[in-house]
Order: structure tokens, then sequence, then C-alpha cells
């Protein structure tokens, strides 16, 4: 993965930093949620070119069949979008945690996907614009897909960009078997105007 | 305030209730006990339920049809967590029951709705009320029912075969395939019209066809677990899964029979040739497997047609 120089490693710690306060709110509601310790991880940093999304996303979980959301948002001209990835080994305890009582079908478990992704996206992108004082919309999920193989995922790609920042969380649940992959992306214009707000934070 | 500009915050606000009013979303407040604080003219429009009897009314006392333990799912941890929740039309297709806003040409009866629940915050930061936002992605959301249902058609066609309806040619080896490689045990049966050609001459195309599928419909009535096919033209395929070769026999002789009685009200003889093989112990592949059905086949040809031969080395 070629990282090229749209950010500079000034830059890039600050995104570590803002991304660390956000994905602890995200966490922490996410915990109130399921109430249970979620666990917290490092977020990983990076700058993905276009045909680089797939494997970013195929080193994000370990298993091979997923079901994912994303999410795009927008604020001070500044726009992304959050994946949200669900290893399917994860919905049976996720079903227990949310007290979802019932059969655990493909319906049941899109209901989990999003009640999950409307918790974790939207804290999470909410305490980065928080810090930034941008206040991001953000538009309706879109479901990816659901038991599909990881590369199937963004097969019909989008193809309007080059570059892209990628912010990539892997949560887990302490005890139980749940894993999911937040993965926050912002395409290269964006990204110049991020850069110059955390320039001014820098300052 | 100077008075001007008191009047100037009068006129904005009256602006922005026009437009709340007649925005083309749905737009409902609801306070913590459910009860209905706003409800825009897209909601009266669409319901019937005016603002006035909206008002102050619990929202599933006006709607028992809405299913308040799914709704408060996604609302609660609005209260709670103060974070905004969405719903799509692939969970549930509706929240409020609406008709389509296109009653003559939109091809789905009711609305499909998205809705985004925000939270809405007191003075004190609390968030005591929500706004319920509504959607209408009907014409979304049944065109990508469509495309689902066309990609649907499309792999069906890839390995249907549209006169009979049984697997084709190129599907129905694959299952040969997997059926070999699984290690288990039956016969293969081989079904060729006889002088299919002569008949094609003297009925018409559409009589010929209708025999053809008339032996489709015969070949599903084995059942799902003997994969049947139209190998091609006048000819069938069958795996008969676990069946031995005096039972695989007896199959094909009630088959040869039934379409011997295809034409017992016609002057023309219609009549098949079938050719049958076990698969033994020394088979070494499917497609050899293949070509001693084949084999079996041509023996029954060979010896005077409208009969059933079993595979012998």
């Amino acid at each position: 993965m070629s990282v090229a120089a749209i950010i500079n490693e000034d830059q890039r710690d600050c995104y570590q930093e803002l991304t660390n306060v956000a994905m602890g709110q995200a966490a922490d509601r996410l915990a109130r949620l399921l109430n249970a310790y979620v666990v917290l991880p490092i977020p990983k940093i990076s700058v993905i070119e276009n045909s680089d999304l797939n494997m970013a996303l195929q080193g994000a979980t370990s298993d091979s069949s997923v079901s994912a959301v994303c999410q795009g948002f927008i604020g001070a001209g500044i726009s992304g979008e959050a994946m949200l990835m669900f290893n399917d080994a994860s919905f049976a305890s996720l079903a227990s945690l949310m007290k979802y009582s019932g059969p655990l079908t493909q319906s049941a478990e899109l209901e989990l996907l999003m009640d999950t992704a409307s918790v974790l996206i939207g804290a999470c992108i909410h305490g980065i614009g928080d810090q930034l004082e941008i206040v991001f919309n953000q538009g309706h999920p879109v479901v990816l897909g659901q038991h599909c193989d990881m590369a199937d995922l963004v097969a019909y790609g989008n193809n309007g960009w080059d570059k892209a920042l990628a912010i990539e969380i892997h949560y887990t649940i302490e005890h139980v078997n749940i894993e999911c992959e937040l993965l926050l992306l912002f395409t290269e214009e964006s990204v110049r105007a991020l850069n110059k707000k955390i320039d001014y934070l820098l300052d | 305030m100077s008075d001007k500009g008191q009047v100037d915050t009068i006129k904005d606000i009256h602006w922005l209730m026009d437009i709340l009013q007649n925005i083309d979303v749905g737009l409902v407040v609801l306070d913590r006990n459910y009860e209905v604080q706003l409800w825009n003219a897209f909601m009266e429009g669409h319901s019937g339920v005016s603002p006035q009897l909206a008002k102050g009314k619990n929202l599933f006392s006006l709607f028992p049809d809405l299913d308040e333990t799914w709704f408060k799912q996604k609302a609660e941890p609005v209260f709670q967590l103060k974070t905004r929740t969405f719903t799509i039309w692939e969970q549930r297709p509706y929240l409020f029951h609406f008709r389509n806003s296109r009653p003559i040409t939109g091809r789905s009866k009711f609305m499909y709705q998205n809705t985004s629940i925000i939270p809405l915050e007191s003075v004190t930061r609390q968030a005591d009320h929500l706004c319920v936002i509504i959607y209408d992605v009907t014409d979304t959301a049944v065109g990508k029912i469509d495309i689902s249902r066309a990609n649907q058609t499309l792999s069906e066609i890839q390995v249907r075969d549209t006169l009979t309806g049984l697997t084709n040619k190129s599907a129905w080896l694959n299952v040969l395939e997997n059926y070999y490689a699984s290690q288990q045990q039956g016969c293969l049966l081989l079904l060729d019209m006889d002088h299919f050609r002569d008949l094609n001459h003297a009925l018409s195309h559409q009589q010929c066809d209708e025999i053809l599928r008339r032996i489709g419909t015969g070949l599903k009535t084995l059942g799902d677990e003997q994969h049947a096919a139209r190998f091609g033209g006048e000819i069938f395929s069958v795996i008969l899964a676990g069946k031995g070769a005096d039972e695989a026999m007896q199959i094909a002789e009630k088959l040869r029979r039934s379409v011997l009685s295809l034409g017992k009200n016609s002057q023309y003889t219609i009549s098949a040739s079938i050719g049958v093989a076990e698969r033994l112990d020394d088979t070494p592949s499917a497609s050899e497997w293949l070509s001693n059905a084949d084999k079996a086949l041509y023996h029954a040809k060979e010896s005077g047609r409208n009969r059933t031969s079993l595979f012998k080395r």
C-alpha cells in the first residue's frame, strides 16, 4: 500500500489522536447499548488507493463471510463514508447481548447490523466532528451485502476517486465472539480540507 | 433586540414553519412518552390524521399497526445515547402504512419508507424529544427489487432449459461432476426420442415441443433428488441418485412406456430408447460414466429402438 504524501507524519499522529478520542466515545455508547465491555483497539491510519480498497477490506476481518453497511456523511464541504463490517459468526452473540428473541434469520441479522451501525458510526463521526468543530450530516445507511464474500462487497466499486484516507477501527467485545470493523474513508479533496483543520489544531 | 430584528426573526420562523409544513418528507416530533408534538402536512396528507387530532396523542394508539417493540428498539438509543438511528426499507418496508403517492402509475400499493430518528435536546441538554423523519423511497425500492428479480431470472436462464423447465446441459454436467466427486452410488439414464426428425416433419413444431414438454413434466415427477435435464435436442439425462441397476431399469422401463403412451391417440408412433449405466467401483470419471450410458443408449438403438439397455462391459 503506497502511503502517498496526502498527509504528513504530524497530521497522521493528529488523526490517530482524534480517532482515539472519537472511537472511545463510540465504544462507550456501544458498551452501554450492549451492556458489555468493549475492548479498545488502536486505530490504523493509512492512505489507500482505489485499487487497494479490496485489500484493506480483506485485511479487516479474519472471516470470509461478512455482512456490511455503509453510510455517507458530509459537513463543511468534507465528505466521507463509513463502512461497518461484521464477521457473520458475530450475530449469535450480538443477538443475545441485544436481547433479540426469535430465530436469527437474515432479516433479524439486518436489524442487528443496522442498530449497531447507527450507534457506532454516528458516535464515531460525531466524535471526530466535535473535535474539529464540524457538524457532520449522515446520509441513509445502505446495505452492501449480507453473508457475502468480502471481495464482493465493493465489486461494483465507485471509481470517482484515486486516493483516500482510511481509518480502520477493529472492535471486539470481551468474552464473546463479536468482531466488527469500522472503516472511515475520506477522499483526497476532503483530506485537503481536513488537513487545514488539523493544521490549525497542531499550531 | 430591536423591533426590526424581532420582526425579522419572527419572519424567519414563519418561513421555516412554512417549509416544514410543505417539505416532501414526513416530520413527527415525539416526547418521552411517545406522544405526538409535531405532525407536518406530509403526515397529515398521507395518514388523513390532522395535526389537531394527532397532537398529544400516543403514537401507538393513533397507529395500532405500528410495531411498538420494534420502533422502541430504534428510538430508545436516541433518547438514552443521544444518537441518531436509521431504519431502511430492507428491514421493514415502511413505518407508517401509507399508500403509494402515485396511485395510478406507481407499481407498489404502499409507500416504501426510510426513516431517520434524531434526538432533540432541551435547554438542559437532555434528549427529551425525538424527531422521526420519513422519506418516501418507493421508486428506489421498487427499482432495486426489480433488479434483483431480473438477476435471479438471468441466473435461472443460465441453468434452465426454457422449453421443459428442466436443468440445461451445462448445469447438469456440473451436477454430475459434483455427484461423481461425492462418491455416491447411482445410475445414469439417457433417453433419446426415436426418429424424432421424422416426427418433426410429420407433426407441427408446436406438437413436437409439446411432446418434449410432457417428457420434461414426466421426468420432474421423479423428484428433485433425481437430477433430470434436457441434455440437448430430444435427449434427456437423469442421475438416478442412490439407485441400483435393477431399480434404475424399472424406472427406465416405466419412462419408456409413458413416452410410448404419448402417441396412443396419434397415427404416429412416439417412442424413445433409453440407456442406463450404473456407477461401478471402477468407473474412473464422470465423463466415463456418461459415456457408458451413451454406449447403452447406442445398444438400445441398434437392437431396434423403443427399448431399454443396461450398460455391460
